[in-house]
């Protein structure tokens, strides 16, 4: 979507003043994008700059289908404003494996960790985040490490096995 | 957590890597160029008549594409699956909040919504009806020219009076269930082309690609011929995106403005107007002998319908048909009615009235056993179902076993196990145990057409196809194993079409329970003469003996020559002209004519621990134990998948979930209102135990176990609860307040 749409975007706005340069990276790649100050970062991700692998299911950050990583820090991207990512790195279900997949994308291959899929990408940069910050939870921090992400398929079952398959590999090693 | 299925022998699934790495596109992803963006103006009142429709102002928006109104529909000005009369575009009278008054394509989805605010409709608001009971008054309102009643079922066997004289003890008892959301988290979305001959492909998501086909063809008033629906992937279904959702408004949008179409429901849009599981009122009288033999079971079922039929008129059947579950009453009498109100839609959803029977008879076996002084297990195998005994419409069934072999393994297990025991003076522990039948397939007296297609493809790859969609219900798994399984090659030969209704044979819907036993079926019709086709060339080409050939990785093999195919499939397509073979057939159905009645059942049972607290009323699901009779396990991790996932949905719907209203108007907009399970509200110990058995002589193989897991998990938490505190729940979502004022009552609460 051009800049010329992106103003008719909200019919509410006619002063162009308003937009802002947002310059940031995704993905370590870098970005620099007119936008509303106020446009979700959500919007930016999937319309703008088309990284659909990020998910929008509730909007308000109740679900946790469109997690990604804010300098390295989880975040709902349906609650932040693009003026809140200027200048920062972005890091979404797309920039976690490279060439190869990740080891947390493979532990929820191997335990049967998604079915529909949908709220996978959210899910997975939230397992990625807590063993980022903590390599060896505890089943309790497990349930609220990962209690802002919603699944309706898997009953949560095939995602705590791939935690812990990814828990108990560290502790072989 | 365990389970006897091998899981780790399983392969990944082969929308697996897509999945987790976030590259597989699902079709509320897509984008063309030149494509608009769609938004529905739904009614402003639960039950009005329209005055006028103004859409002067929102068409002078700059941006604004086209609007529509009931004007711009071509065809029949009303869609659903068995009784079409919904109207895609309201034109005199809106039924509920949900009621599509007007849509709008524009350059944004932000101008498209604007747009809608510029609609002026005027509305003349009419009287509600807002619960089942109003809408049976004699002097209510007419809300569909026949009248509220939008379907009756019944089913009598014997003399339930008579019997009832007989009865030792009699519980009654009314289950109260509520409106469940099926929280997809994929919302209803997708975009529509219009095509240069004036058809359209449809990229939207839903669980029966022909039948969308053909509804639109009647919206639109053009052939089925010139419409294609490409309806996988899908973000989650669950049975709620089985009936048009925005297909007609992209259709009409795209056909008015010769744009691409998008429209995607914000989550407020789809709990407005999306189908949920049906409230229902279900009371049950039922009366034993002293040992526990049921004599007599009347049960009287209202299912609040909301506005339109949908597929209700078949979940009444259904509910009807299984109220007597897995045992043998002699004395009988069910009364089913579901009823029109100007309340959400209520629609086909997992279990498909499974569910709420289910709550009612396993809660009726508990309180009698409960007054009876006998093991819940116990008055069970008194009244349980023998392999060859008739079904529950006393009609014939294929033999099964099933029942009996879950029950004794739920026995087994509950002696096996450890009493959970209290940590804490305010902490009490309890389990519970349930059991569940089934039927799958779609029922006697449906058309529910099955079949396949497997061929040899131009490009050598052995292309299986069916017209059915991957919801996540791990379908392609399913088809890749047998594929493996039945015919022998390797996974690398195998191309898997589903879901794109161009290409596609017909299956049938991807409901019911009813995907695996097609796969299944179709291979066993079709895998001798495909293997023919190819042996025979090959053995013709390089003069060898057709029964020394046989289909393995790559190719063509001779039996002990083990270096490699004597021909690969790529070298036979070249050569073979056509290697296709296409098999229909109907879903197998029971021999007798009873409406609706199933012939291929599959059972489940639970076993669950809770812990309530005395003092906040809260119950914590503590573990769950699973088994399931369905047959061969094709798919390992799947199977798992379904059953604890299915458990995870009912656990919700026994204690957290309600799509609540007021006055017919949703006061749940969102997941803020509206919780379904977290990982915080399940159990970790979660074991499944598959029975993979076959009654002998079975000859139906593996059966679906995409609902089995959900139906029995709310009464076991309901016995659980009583064998903690003493109380039994009739009311879903359980309510804290409920425990705790009985808690109260009963003096556990010792300072009080």
């Amino acid at each position: 979507m051009d800049l010329k749409n992106k103003v008719l975007d909200n019919p509410n706005v006619i002063d162009n003043n308003q937009l802002i340069n947002l310059s940031f990276t995704v993905n370590e790649e870098k970005y620099e994008i007119q936008t509303l100050p106020t446009e979700k970062l959500i919007n930016i991700l999937r319309d703008q700059l088309n990284f659909v692998g990020t998910k929008i299911s509730c909007g308000i950050g109740r679900c946790g289908a469109c997690s990604i990583f804010i300098d390295n820090e989880l975040a709902n991207s349906c609650l932040v404003m693009a003026y809140q990512v200027q200048g920062k790195s972005i890091t979404t279900i797309e920039g976690l494996g490279g060439v190869t997949i990740d080891e947390v994308q493979e532990a929820f291959l191997n335990e049967g960790g998604f079915q529909c899929g949908y709220c996978t990408s959210g899910m997975i940069m939230s397992v990625k985040y807590l063993l980022a910050i903590n390599p060896d939870p505890t089943d309790s921090e497990i349930q609220e490490a990962l209690s802002g992400n919603l699944c309706r398929c898997t009953g949560y079952g095939g995602i705590i096995r791939a935690v812990k398959s990814l828990k108990n590999k560290k502790e072989l090693a | 957590m365990n389970t006897n299925i091998n899981v780790k022998k399983d392969r990944v699934r082969p929308d697996g890597v897509s999945k987790v790495t976030g590259t597989l596109k699902y079709l509320t992803d897509l984008t063309f160029p030149n494509m608009l963006y769609g938004k529905i103006l739904r009614s402003s009142y639960p039950h009005a008549k329209i005055l006028s429709i103004n859409t002067e102002e929102a068409e002078k928006l700059s941006g604004v594409e086209a609007v529509i109104t009931y004007k711009d529909v071509p065809g029949m000005n009303r869609f659903g699956l068995i009784i079409p009369d919904q109207p895609v575009l309201c034109d005199e009278r809106v039924r509920y909040m949900g009621d599509a008054v007007a849509a709008v394509a524009a350059t944004s989805f932000e101008i498209a919504e604007h747009a809608l605010k510029l609609i002026k409709v005027e509305y003349e608001e009419l009287p509600i009806i807002d619960t089942p009971e109003k809408a049976l008054q004699p002097d209510a309102v007419r809300l569909h020219p026949a009248g509220n009643i939008c379907h009756r079922a019944s089913f009598t066997n014997g003399d339930v009076t008579k019997a009832f004289e007989e009865c030792e003890v009699i519980v009654e008892e009314t289950y109260e269930v509520p409106r469940q959301l099926h929280g997809y988290m994929e919302t209803e979305g997708g975009v529509v082309i219009p095509e240069r001959d004036g058809g359209i492909t449809v990229y939207a998501a839903t669980q029966h690609g022909f039948k969308d086909r053909f509804q639109l063809s009647r919206i639109l008033g053009i052939p089925e011929s010139m419409i294609r629906i490409i309806s996988s992937p899908i973000g989650g279904s669950f049975g709620g995106k089985d009936e048009l959702n925005i297909q007609p408004y992209a259709a009409l949008l795209a056909l008015k403005t010769n744009c691409p179409v998008k429209i995607h429901n914000t989550r407020e849009e789809s709990i407005r107007a999306s189908l949920k599981r049906h409230p229902m009122k279900i009371t049950a009288k039922t009366g034993t002998d002293r040992f526990g033999k049921i004599l007599a079971h009347q049960v009287k079922i209202t299912a609040d319908k909301g506005a339109y039929a949908t597929l209700g008129p078949a979940i009444l059947d259904f509910a009807v048909e299984h109220a007597a579950g897995p045992y043998i009453i002699p004395n009988i009498d069910t009364q089913g009615i579901s009823v029109y109100t100007n309340n959400g839609v209520a629609g086909e959803f997992r279990g498909f009235g499974g569910n709420q029977i289910t709550f009612a008879l396993e809660g009726q076996m508990n309180r009698l056993a409960d007054v009876l002084n006998i093991d819940p297990i116990k008055i069970r195998e008194v009244n349980l179902r023998k392999a060859t005994d008739l079904g529950p419409l006393a009609h014939r069934i294929a033999p099964t076993d099933g029942a009996a072999l879950v029950l004794n393994k739920i026995k087994n297990i509950v002696e096996t196990s450890n009493e959970p025991k209290s940590k804490n003076e305010w902490k009490r522990y309890g389990t519970g145990i349930a059991i569940a039948m089934h039927g799958g397939g779609l029922g006697f007296g449906r058309l529910d057409s099955a079949g396949g297609r497997i061929s040899l493809n131009k490009e050598g790859q052995i292309e299986i196809s069916f017209g059915f969609e991957e919801c996540g219900q791990g379908l392609l798994s399913v088809i890749e194993n047998l594929v493996l399984e039945e015919i022998g090659c390797s996974q690398e030969d195998i191309k898997i079409v589903i879901g794109d209704t161009s290409v596609v044979p017909v299956s049938g819907s991807s409901t019911a329970s009813r995907g695996t036993s097609i796969v299944w079926q179709s291979l066993q019709k079709m895998k001798a003469p495909f293997k023919k086709k190819i042996c025979e060339h090959v053995a013709t080409k390089l003069s060898l003996q057709m029964e020394d050939l046989y289909l393995g990785a790559n190719g063509v093999w001779k039996i002990g020559k083990e270096d490699g195919p004597c021909m690969t499939y790529k070298d036979c397509a070249k050569e073979i002209q056509d290697a296709t073979i296409l098999t229909s057939f109907h879903f197998p159905v029971t021999p007798d004519a009873v409406d609706g009645g199933h012939f291929l059942y599959s059972f489940g049972g639970i076993k669950i621990d809770v812990e309530v607290d005395i003092l906040t009323g809260k119950v914590k699901v503590l573990s769950m134990d699973h088994v399931v009779s369905a047959g061969p396990v094709v798919s390992p991790k799947g199977f798992r998948g379904q059953i604890e996932g299915g458990a995870v949905m009912s656990l919700g719907y026994t204690l957290m979930e309600e799509v609540k209203m007021i006055d017919s108007q949703y006061v749940t907009h969102n997941f803020d209102s509206y919780l379904m399970p977290n990982t915080v509200d399940v159990p970790f110990e979660t074991n499944v135990y598959a029975i993979e058995e076959l009654y002998k002589g079975d000859i139906y193989g593996p059966r679906g176990v995409g609902e089995i897991s959900t139906i029995a998990i709310t009464p076991a938490i309901v016995k659980a609860i009583h064998d903690a505190v003493g109380c039994w729940i009739t009311k879903l979502p359980i309510s804290s307040e409920e425990i705790l004022k009985d808690v109260e009552s009963r003096g556990m609460l010792t300072w009080i």
